[in-house]
Order: C-alpha cells, then sequence, then structure tokens
C-alpha cells in the first residue's frame, strides 16, 4: 500500500491528539499510542517557565504540529507583525510537522473577540483572505492549514457555499487544509447544509490533517464546545471523510471536562479503526487515481 | 440597503460581541430553527463567557474571595469597561487588580488578593534564569566580593502590602474560612517570584526592602552593609546583610553577580 501524499508530498504521521498540561505527565512518565502531538501555539508563546520546559521534553518524544486561534486570518485591519514574529520564533524552536490556524476573524480595531468568527464567503473576504495567507506563508517559509469554522449565523453577503470559499482559498493562496469533522456537522446543522456534499467538494490534495471533537447538543443547535466524547454522527462524518481523502492525519480535540489520556486514547483507536476499515475498502485506489 | 462591506461587517459584528448598538442584525440571514436574535446572541454570551472564565483562572483566589455572584459581577463589569486588546487572551486582566482598586476603594484587601494572583501567574511562565549559587560567591576573591552587585531573577515582583491578604491568601489556599481584612501594623511588602518551575511569595519588612531596592538599582553588596552599618551597630549590621543574602541564595533569587561601577 502507497503512503497517502499531500499536495507537500508528506506522508501522513498517523494519530494524534491534543497536548493539554493536565497530561503532561503522562506523555513524559512513559511512551504512550499517539503518533504525534498538536500543541495550541499561544500556549507557548510566552517567555519561560514550566510550559516550556515541558513541551521541550515532549519534543524530544513525539512529533509536534503547531495549532493557532489568534492569527485573523481574515481580518479587515490586517495581520499582526509582532504575533507573526512570535508565532515563527516558537515555530523555529519546534520544527513543528505543519502549522495550522482558522478561516476565520478574531476582531477589529485593535480589539479581540477571542473567538473564531465566521467569514462572509465572498469575493471580498476571498481577496483578503488570499493576500493574508500569502503573507503568512512567506513569513513563515512554509505552507499553513487552514481550519473550517463552526458557525451559528450565515450572513446576506455570501456570494457562494462555504466549501467552495474553503477550496478557492486554499487553491488561490496555495494553502493546505485542515479539516474539522465535527464543525461541518455543527455548522450543517446549525445552517441546514448537507455536510456530505461540504465533504465531497473539498480537493482532496489539500486536505493536510483532520481534527475531530465533541460537542454540544441544544436542540435547535449544536455548540461546538469540546468537552463530550466524539458523536456518533460525526463518526459516521469522519468515515466517509476517509473513504474520500485516504489517511489523513487525524487527531481528537479536547478542551474542556478533559479525562484521562486512556479514555482519548481509546477514542482515538477508533479514529484508527474506522480509518484502516476504509483503507481497505479501495478508497486508497480512489485517492491515487483523484492525484 | 446597501452592504457595509467586509470592514463594516466586521466593526458591526464586534460592536455587538460588546454589547453596543450595531446594525448587524440586518446583515444575518433570517431561516432555520432559529432567529437571527439568537444566533446573535450565541456570540455575544460566548465571548463574555469566554473572557469570565480567562479571569476566573486567572484570578482564582479573588474568585473564591468574593464569591460567584460578586465576583461574576465585578469580573463582567470588567469586561465591559475593558475589550481585549490583545491577540494572546492570558494578558486580557492584566488591569483587573486596579480596576478592582478603583472599584473597591474601601476594600483595598480584593485588589491586594488579585494582585497577588496575577503576579503569581506572571512569575509561573516568567523568563528562566540560572540561579546563582553560594559556592561561587565563597568563591570569589576579597576585592571581587568588595565590589558585587547582584542582579535578581526577572520574575521577581516586588509590591507594598497594606492589608493582610497574604493570610487570606492562605486561608484560601487551605479552603478555610479567612480572616477579616485588617491594616497591616507595620511596612511590608510582599515578594513573588519563581523559584524552580513553581512560584513562591513571602512578606518582608523595610530593611531587606531596602537592601534589596539598593541592589537593584546597582549598589554593590558593600554599600548595602555600609548603608545598613549606619542604622545598627556592626554587628547587628553583618548579622542582617547575612540573614538576607543567605535567604535570597536559598531563595533562588539572584541569579547573576555584577560589578556596580559605584
Amino acid at each position: 500500500m502507497n503512503p497517502a501524499t499531500s499536495v507537500t508530498g508528506k506522508t501522513s504521521p498517523g494519530f494524534g491528539l491534543g497536548l493539554r498540561p493536565v497530561h503532561y505527565a503522562d506523555f513524559l512518565r512513559e511512551p504512550q499510542a499517539v503518533d504525534w502531538l498538536e500543541i495550541i501555539s499561544e500556549n507557548y508563546m510566552i517567555p519561560g517557565g514550566k510550559p516550556l520546559a515541558m513541551l521541550d521534553a515532549i519534543l524530544e518524544r513525539y512529533p509536534v504540529a503547531m495549532h493557532g486561534v489568534s492569527l485573523s486570518v481574515g481580518s479587515t485591519e490586517g495581520l499582526d507583525a509582532a504575533y507573526l514574529a512570535d508565532l515563527k520564533a516558537l515555530a523555529n524552536h519546534v520544527q513543528p510537522l505543519w502549522i495550522s490556524d482558522h478561516l476565520c476573524w478574531t476582531g477589529v480595531q485593535g480589539r479581540n473577540s477571542h473567538d473564531l468568527l465566521p467569514l462572509p464567503y465572498s469575493e471580498e473576504a476571498l481577496r483578503l483572505v488570499v493576500r493574508h495567507v500569502d503573507q503568512v506563508q512567506n513569513t513563515l517559509g512554509q505552507r499553513i492549514l487552514l481550519e473550517n469554522v463552526s458557525s451559528y449565523l450565515e450572513y446576506r453577503s455570501s456570494e457562494i457555499s462555504e466549501w467552495a470559499f474553503l477550496r478557492q482559498v486554499a487553491e488561490q493562496a496555495d494553502c493546505l487544509l485542515l479539516l474539522d469533522v465535527n464543525n461541518i456537522y455543527v455548522s450543517g446543522i446549525n445552517h441546514g447544509f448537507d455536510p456530505i456534499a461540504f465533504v465531497n467538494h473539498l480537493p482532496v490534495e489539500r486536505v493536510q490533517q483532520i481534527h475531530l471533537a465533541g460537542h454540544s447538543d441544544h436542540g435547535d443547535y449544536i455548540v461546538d464546545t469540546h468537552d463530550h466524547p466524539v458523536a456518533e454522527p460525526v463518526w459516521d462524518l469522519y468515515r466517509h471523510a476517509c473513504s474520500r481523502f485516504g489517511e489523513v492525519a487525524t487527531m481528537i480535540e479536547r478542551d474542556d471536562n478533559i479525562p484521562e489520556l486512556d479514555r482519548l486514547i481509546a477514542e482515538l483507536d477508533r479514529a484508527r479503526a474506522i480509518a484502516a476499515g476504509m483503507r481497505g475498502s479501495g478508497v486508497q485506489k480512489t485517492r491515487e487515481a483523484v492525484l | 440597503m446597501k452592504s457595509p462591506g467586509l470592514a463594516g461587517l466586521q466593526a458591526a459584528f464586534h460592536d455587538h460581541l460588546l454589547g453596543r448598538p450595531s446594525p448587524i442584525a440586518h446583515e444575518v440571514v433570517d431561516g432555520g430553527r432559529i432567529g437571527v436574535d439568537h444566533r446573535l446572541r450565541i456570540y455575544h454570551n460566548a465571548y463574555r463567557v469566554r473572557l469570565l472564565e480567562n479571569l476566573r483562572d486567572a484570578y482564582e483566589k479573588t474568585w473564591a474571595y468574593l464569591g460567584d455572584a460578586r465576583f461574576e459581577t465585578s469580573a463582567l463589569a470588567f469586561i465591559a469597561d475593558n475589550p481585549s486588546r490583545h491577540r494572546n487572551l492570558r494578558w486580557h486582566g492584566a488591569a483587573f487588580s486596579q480596576w478592582l482598586a478603583n472599584r473597591f476603594p474601601q476594600d483595598p484587601d480584593i485588589a491586594e488578593l488579585a494582585l497577588i494572583d496575577w503576579q503569581l501567574r506572571q512569575a509561573f511562565d516568567g523568563p528562566n534564569a540560572t540561579p546563582v549559587q553560594a559556592d561561587e560567591l565563597a568563591g570569589l576573591s576579597a576585592e571581587d566580593w568588595a565590589g558585587a552587585g547582584f542582579r535578581f531573577t526577572p520574575t521577581l515582583f516586588v509590591t507594598p502590602l497594606r492589608c493582610n491578604s497574604v493570610s487570606i491568601w492562605h486561608a484560601l489556599d487551605q479552603e478555610q474560612v479567612p480572616p477579616v481584612a485588617a491594616s497591616l501594623p507595620v511596612p511590608t511588602w510582599l515578594l513573588i517570584w519563581r523559584k524552580g518551575w513553581q512560584p513562591h511569595f513571602r512578606t518582608i519588612r523595610a530593611v531587606e526592602h531596602a537592601a534589596l531596592m539598593q541592589l537593584h538599582d546597582g549598589a554593590s553588596f558593600a554599600g548595602v552593609c555600609a548603608a545598613l552599618g549606619e542604622q545598627f551597630s556592626d554587628q547587628e549590621a553583618a548579622g542582617l546583610a547575612a540573614a538576607n543574602l543567605r535567604s535570597w541564595l536559598q531563595d533562588e533569587l539572584i541569579v547573576e553577580l555584577t560589578r556596580p561601577s559605584a
């Protein structure tokens, strides 16, 4: 079987987890059944102390990807040069598998919402994001991954679907995609679109990573809370994503009500089993044919 | 209605998050199982809850001291007064202690407790520095020793205290009923710094504070000893200087030997 490759030519590093401080000791005590870890970049953009010491110890044992929440690539106020410099310095230290952030904006006029706010899927937003991604990639000297966010509203000024927008950003900016399968499901319920259609319209060769996470069901809508195990419909959608994208680095995000590491690894094993099941279903040939 | 463009849309959306009048509802698609107002409210609530959670995390003892309701009222008022201007959420609460001092001028213990919370957090992930060991001092020649000064760890905070906020902090830390707030009878300062990977704190009195400040301002240790000699007998001055130096070394406060010009 040929390893899956993306537009970067990189093979998938396998199955990972988001690194959270409560699990530092578990990861450092003995090798754990995870292939790589994802850090929240901003948590380590600090002067010193225990978090950076823990990170250095982790780096000796596991490959690490960097995932940011503050790039604000879709903000009309432009990119923050100081933030980018700090991000680059961290990347030079970590030498990550890759660097990702979100296709969103977080603030304007010098103010920050600390939320991943949706963009209108318009030509104006597309031009802005493509220009900003180009600046980021030139600064960092590498392609970045952009993640689809969960959303709770849609704008009248959107001209195309979210998945078409995501595809155009990736192709015009020549960046990669971090597909959050839970976010697709959450937004699909909140906006009434078909998550399968979302998955089916993304460029296979640009999907470098997949996020899985849990959410909170409020009946009329769903909130992306990362405080529950991955929900059954999200596993179903992941199965479909595997059938389309083949072997893509997959990880589980858990940010609240964080359980024992063993439980997260058991959840990750389910992702492995689903991916392995789809591997035997001829998906790899489909992917190779696409590529 | 004419489209406000992306910049106008983002400004309107952010105004909505801050609870300010905003035309953003006109920009949102009305459809599906929940209405536009509900959709916008999800974002408005999420903004406030996220910043509130961040303050609870950074000001854990202050939260315990004020109780859930009083802390939440104060924190939400602070959030309303202080839109975040930082990329990293950790900095949003930097001014909370000063804000509490203005909000509760008759209760300086509240702001002091908040300052302890904040400085402990800053010390936790502040810059690294390697402490000077006692044997490095022992190895100095008499001439070098006479002219040596000290640089202190970059995670060191020195703050004047008005109240028994340290006693309050300890009681809260042990989940006991805190003592009634009271003024301190003598001038006292709080030292907060990181030793190893853990933040530490202790209180000091005027003599040690004066010595620390002189060294911080560039004096030599011999100069500090001379200043002590003007207040105390030679024997007392030598004893005080030695005791201070011993505790600074044990606390890993000194990170560099310097050569002050004066």
